[in-house]
């Protein structure tokens, strides 16, 4: 186990790439990604200016062709592209609406 | 009127509606170059109808200033005037789309921070009011500082109170200091401070509705279905394809026809001699061989522009990124790879949608060999004379069969080639990140004014090289003529036929005969023109080629030799046409030398071994 998840995400668990099509979730926090290796860094950036900062609420509103890869998630009123290596670094909370 | 004329530099998001903003301030008359050393579009215009000259520069859309790929590199380096030759701009248009102004807002206030001259249009407020996002201007821009004005860049409305504004700004005298270099301090503010900011402006400035409009919610339902959306992907396809491969061909008809017949009115008119055959087969077949491309072209990026304008694209590069990036590229690198099949030519151009270099570079580097519609003829003469019309496996025709084995033989080595080339460079896993921006109606005006600068770039960058090549091609065919009495065709006499001589013992390994060899070279302005060539070395009538050149190459060629030459159109690279497109689009002669020995190399290898392998069967 990656000893560096913060406790947030220890309490809930859940990543993004592990939600289900349609299901209403919040950010709780990002985690390091080890593929994306010294370019990690700047994936957390451009993520959270791309609007996935903790609180924010997303929708799973559609997967690709294979293995559910990439993901399509709404924020903030866009929709973006995730593939499951960008996904696994956004940590959520289950929200009922 | 001052001497040099303001700089000013639209910057915004990706899909903000700038470039079409650019469209209607510069009259859409653009000059479209590269950025120095990289292959980055550089589009910049005069403003029109302004007091004061101004020129305007679209730069590449960019999410923020902290930057992650070569797009927003440049747009970067430009605001901040640390691109070489590139005078920083004078003031910032920032173009922020009313519809997603979180996203367009964060970066004005990115920008804000830089402390240069600039303004912000609010554009596709039309589609704004529509959703129910009530903006309040005034305040907004008292909050933030910055003049804003509301556009919509499908009318003219607001663009004029823009260019009011510009025109207020291009009346003082460019700032003297515009070379000095600003640098980027460290982030001095949090993205989270920034949203904070951004969330506190939003609720007191703007109305916004919670949910996007229900039918664009419905269609990404349909579209993004893994069984519907590829459903919709295909047919959206199959009628690319089919439009390019077909619908094309009347119109390329019709040029090749008015060519002939502009060829033979002027071989009527002039006495015989160097002059005419220059003239005729040399410049107006050249020409002709430019603008032959021009249908396809334009269908293909007709296609591409409306699929963009109207957020498909992105779309279906996201249902495809999966099985795509098996091979190391990615969703957006479909679309190019199957126009190719029709011609690579506007399909390496279609490669411009592709953000990763690296991954914009493998596909250029495989497109080829995608069998085009060029190697056809080729393929039919050579299958027809050597391959009997036999029917295998109770429903194949062998014929056709060998067809298929020609163009399965191209797709699966471009996959395996791609997949190499990802291998060997760093594979580092890159970020997808792709906005899927709203559903949108196309735009006419926004098409043809694309269309335009497609055929204009590729008649100016790409034409002249193959006209130029063509006529060198002609020069090599021609000269020197064939002396009194000769008894063997006149090629055979040329450069070109000394050529193919000298080239004959290199190409015996393949089993290549001098005739081959010699068809080869005036094949390189167009595959399709072996057929011709080879009829002229084996000085067969022009009368019903296909069938008396089938009928004497069966009579000369080994089963083996055939097979062998088939394999070499498989993967040569016998277009300069394609050559020359590389060479615009990587921008690198190293590159396109690369391009043009590897595949030449390829070609030659699996020539020899589909030469000593069928051999030995036949044998």
């Amino acid at each position: 186990m990656n000893t560096a998840i913060p406790t947030a995400a220890i309490t809930s668990g859940l990543r993004l790439d592990q939600c289900a099509k349609g299901a209403n979730v919040r950010v709780v926090n990002l985690i390091e990604q080890p593929l994306f290796g010294a370019q990690d860094e700047h994936v957390s950036l451009r993520l959270k200016e791309l609007g996935f900062l903790p609180g924010a609420p997303l929708k799973v509103i559609g997967f690709g062709l294979l293995g559910a890869d990439p993901l399509a998630v709404q924020v903030n009123g866009t929709k973006f592209a995730l593939r499951r290596a960008e996904a696994a670094k956004i940590c959520v909370e289950p929200i009922s609406i | 009127m001052s001497a040099v004329p303001i700089r000013l530099a639209l910057v915004g998001n990706p899909n903000c509606g700038k470039t079409s903003l650019f469209n209607r301030l510069t009259g859409a008359r653009a000059k479209v170059a590269n950025y120095p050393g990289v292959t980055v579009e550089r589009r910049s215009g005069m403003v029109t109808a302004l007091e004061n000259p101004a020129e305007l520069v679209d730069l590449p859309g960019t999410y923020s200033l902290f930057v992650t790929s070569p797009d927003e590199q440049v747009a970067r380096d430009v605001i901040l005037g640390q691109l070489a030759g590139e005078r920083r701009p004078d003031l910032l248009v920032a173009v922020v789309d009313a519809c997603n102004l979180r996203l367009g807002l964060r970066l004005v206030l990115e920008l804000r921070s830089l402390n240069r001259p600039m303004v912000l249009a609010l554009n596709q407020m039309d589609e704004a009011r529509r959703r129910g996002i009530s903006i309040n201007t005034a305040a907004l821009s008292q909050a933030i500082g910055i003049p804003i004005i509301e556009t919509v860049a499908v009318n003219s409305q607001g663009v004029t109170e823009l260019r009011k504004v510009l025109d207020s700004y291009a009346q003082q005298p460019p700032i003297p200091n515009g070379e000095q270099v600003l640098t980027l301090s460290d982030r001095q503010e949090s993205v989270e401070a920034l949203y904070d900011q951004i969330e506190s402006l939003i609720k007191q400035h703007v109305i916004q509705p919670a949910e996007f409009p229900r039918w664009q919610d419905r269609l990404d339902a349909v579209v993004m279905h893994p069984v519907l959306g590829l459903v919709v992907l295909f047919t959206t396809l199959l009628v690319i394809f089919q439009a390019v491969f077909a619908w094309a061909t009347p119109a390329v008809d019709l040029i090749d026809g008015a060519f002939a017949a502009l060829g033979e009115g002027v071989a009527g008119t002039l006495p015989d001699g160097i002059l005419k055959d220059f003239i005729v087969d040399g410049l107006i077949a050249g020409v002709g061989g430019v603008l032959v491309f021009l249908p396809q072209i334009l269908i293909l990026f007709l296609f591409i522009l409306i699929l963009e304008d109207t957020g498909y694209l992105t779309r279906a590069a996201f249902l495809l990124d999966r099985p795509m990036r098996e091979l190391g590229l990615s969703g957006r690198s479909f679309i190019p790879l199957l126009s190719s099949f029709a011609c690579a030519v506007p399909g390496i151009m279609a490669t411009r949608t592709i953000a990763d270099p690296r991954e914009r570079f493998i596909t250029i580097m495989v497109a080829p060999l995608m069998t085009c519609s060029a190697r056809l003829p080729v393929y039919a003469l050579i299958i027809a004379a050597f391959i009997p019309q036999q029917t295998v496996w109770g429903i194949f025709n062998l014929q056709g069969l060998t067809l298929f084995v020609l163009y399965f033989a191209g797709v699966v080595s471009a996959a395996l080639i791609a997949w190499f080339m990802r291998r060997r460079a760093a594979r580092e896993e890159f970020p997808l990140l792709l906005e899927l921006p709203s559903y949108r109606w196309p735009m006419a005006y926004h098409l043809l004014i694309g269309l335009r600068e497609r055929a204009w770039i590729f008649l100016r960058r790409v034409g002249t090289i193959i006209l130029a090549l063509s006529i060198v091609l002609w020069f090599l065919a021609t000269f020197p003529g064939a002396p009194e009495g000769a008894t063997q065709p006149a090629i055979d006499y040329s450069f070109a036929g000394q050529l193919g001589h000298f080239m004959q013992p290199l190409f015996a390994p393949l089993g290549f005969n001098w005739q081959m060899c010699i068809a080869l070279i005036p094949a390189m302005g167009a595959r399709e023109v072996a057929v011709s060539a080879l009829a002229t070395v084996y000085a067969v009538g022009e009368e019903s080629i296909d069938a008396a050149l089938g009928a004497t190459l069966a009579a000369s060629w080994s089963l083996p030799v055939a097979y062998a030459y088939l394999a070499w159109f498989v993967y040569a690279p016998q277009c300069i046409s394609t050559i020359a497109v590389v060479k615009r689009e990587t921008n690198s002669a190293k590159a396109t030398t690369f391009f043009t020995i590897y595949l030449f190399a390829l070609a030659y290898f699996a020539a020899w071994a589909t030469y000593q392998i069928a051999s030995a069967i036949v044998n």
